[in-house]
């Protein structure tokens, strides 16, 4: 650990790394998330299904504070993200990577400043360190001979798997996906997933949205269905595709398997 | 021969199914055309000038000598008014978006009434009506009044730059922990200085065009220059046609000047 800022952010076994307790959000008049709890232990893979519109990514974007919330709580490695202040939160953000539907890499900055410009920046890290940690990831996510390429060259596969690595590049405790296969040619999807896979291994904490069943299946340890802003089921991915409970569930699952 | 020229038309069409498929057809910086408006408007006005003053000695070449004087005067007041206006076009935008109600009000307000007030009157204003308090040199006025007005348009254009990069990018930036003023600097801007460049590169051209209204605070720029010339000779019309044509080629070459900074900004969206 070369930073300070990660001694405050060691997760602990027994405690949750991530404490949702009775969100409320309102969009308008649409209450998109409702009375929402979860717990999220550290190293445990969730992955959070249901049909569009049903709060899902919203729920993941408000662990971050992306979207804020109208009530409840959320607390990450014990600390207050709902009500935190400025500095704070960019704090505790560092610890939480997050990967989007739409990639969103900077397109100004070849592949290799994506990753390096925030561990440079935020951790004061040396140019020479954050591009040889830089070229590390670029090698564990399979891209390592495009560092030095614009992301507008690259194939959506390829941006997504830069994306992952410009997340790690900041050594979160949390990976957040959202959607992170939706955007892809589905020839694209199987690469991506496959480092997403391979980050579980390692035991990292990740939340994931996806309508990949497949990789839920593989990798989730806890499955969460949501509808209407609502958590209706939860449990491990064996029970939840075998013998789902919940009506709205089993009709889910029939719609897309 | 046949086998050769057969080849390059195989090329040609290939060029063509590039071009469709990428969609409008943007001409290669290389193969533009010579005959352009823009070629033909500067040709004919270097060639009008050299003309009149080769025919013509007489009054041509003398108004064209008597200018330069006050060319560089233009110049220079453009260059400060840029100096001064780019900065205050930036914070104006930055303040028109603002969360920070007190600012964006004050921005906006500041916006509404430069664009509502004409440019001659601004000039007016600053130097004749507030010499009434404080003595200001007319370089200052006239500095300080046009960088005023081209900051409040300069501010719209900002604005717009800003918010036409995607949502996507300043979430990105702060999922990492960049702050708002780091996403700003470190990624939203870069981009947004695409969009921003070609108009705000068309209001410097505009600002050369508008310093001639300083003139009417007897500063010796290019204008006021060809106006003492007239006034001794009477030969308005020989006057204000070198006038023109000098204003004329200044702008085109400056607008040429945009032009190239423009496409070398476009650096990362190069596809192979």
């Amino acid at each position: 650990m070369t930073e300070e800022s990660k001694s405050i952010a060691e997760p602990r076994e027994d405690k949750p790394i991530i404490e949702i307790s009775h969100v409320w959000k309102f969009f308008g008049p649409l209450a998109a998330l409702q009375d929402v709890s979860v717990n999220v232990q550290p190293k445990e893979r969730v992955v959070i299904i249901g049909p569009s519109g049903s709060g899902k990514s919203t729920l993941l974007r408000s662990i971050n504070r992306l979207e804020s919330i109208d009530k409840g709580s959320i607390s990450i490695l014990g600390q207050d993200i709902s009500h935190c202040r400025e500095h704070e939160l960019n704090r505790l953000r560092r610890n939480v990577g997050m990967v989007f539907q739409q990639f969103n890499l900077f397109p100004h900055k070849t592949v290799l400043q994506n990753l390096t410009m925030a561990p440079r920046t935020l951790l004061g890290m040396s140019k020479v360190d954050a591009e040889a940690r830089a070229l590390q990831l670029l090698q564990k996510v399979g891209i390592s001979d495009k560092a030095t390429v614009y992301p507008s060259m690259l194939s959506g596969g390829q941006q997504q798997r830069v994306a992952i690595a410009r997340a790690l590049a900041m050594q979160p405790t949390i990976m957040l996906f959202d959607e992170p296969t939706s955007a892809l040619d589905p020839e694209m999807v199987g690469e991506v997933l496959d480092v997403m896979v391979s980050l579980a291994e390692e035991g990292m904490t990740m939340c994931c949205v996806t309508h990949e069943m497949g990789f839920a299946k593989m990798v989730a340890d806890r499955i969460i269905f949501m509808d209407h802003g609502q958590i209706l089921e939860q449990g491990p991915p064996e029970r939840m595709f075998s013998s789902p409970r919940h009506p709205r569930l089993k009709q889910f699952l029939e719609q897309i398997l | 021969m046949p086998d050769e020229s057969e080849k390059h038309v195989e090329k040609e069409s290939q060029g063509n199914i590039i071009l469709v498929t990428e969609g409008p057809l943007i001409p290669k910086p290389w193969s533009k055309r010579l005959i352009s408006a823009w070629s033909i408007s500067l040709c004919g006005a270097i060639f009008t000038l050299m003309f009149l003053c080769w025919m013509w000695p007489e009054p041509y070449l003398d108004v064209l000598t008597f200018l330069p004087d006050g060319i560089l005067v233009t110049f220079e007041v453009t260059a400060l008014a840029i100096c001064c206006a780019v900065p205050m076009g930036l914070i104006t935008g930055l303040g028109r978006i603002s969360r920070n109600s007190f600012i964006n009000l004050t921005a906006s307000t500041y916006v509404e009434i430069i664009r509502g007030i004409p440019l001659l009157v601004q000039i007016f204003y600053i130097y004749y009506a507030l010499s009434k308090f404080l003595q200001v040199s007319s370089l200052t006025s006239a500095v300080v009044a046009i960088s005023f007005c081209y900051g409040a348009y300069m501010g719209e254009v900002f604005r717009a730059g800003i918010m036409a990069i995607p949502r996507g990018q300043t979430e990105a930036a702060r999922s990492l922990g960049f702050n708002r003023f780091q996403t700003m600097f470190y990624v939203i801007l870069p981009q947004a200085w695409r969009t921003i460049l070609p108009p705000v590169g068309n209001e410097c051209i505009a600002m050369l065009k508008d310093t001639s209204l300083v003139s009417v605070m007897a500063m010796p720029d290019l204008m006021q220059r060809g106006r003492s010339f007239a006034a001794k000779t009477y030969l308005y019309f020989e006057t204000y046609t070198i006038v023109a044509l000098v204003y004329l080629i200044i702008t085109l070459l400056l607008s040429k000047c945009v032009a190239i900074m423009e496409s070398r900004l476009n650096y990362y969206d190069r596809r192979k």
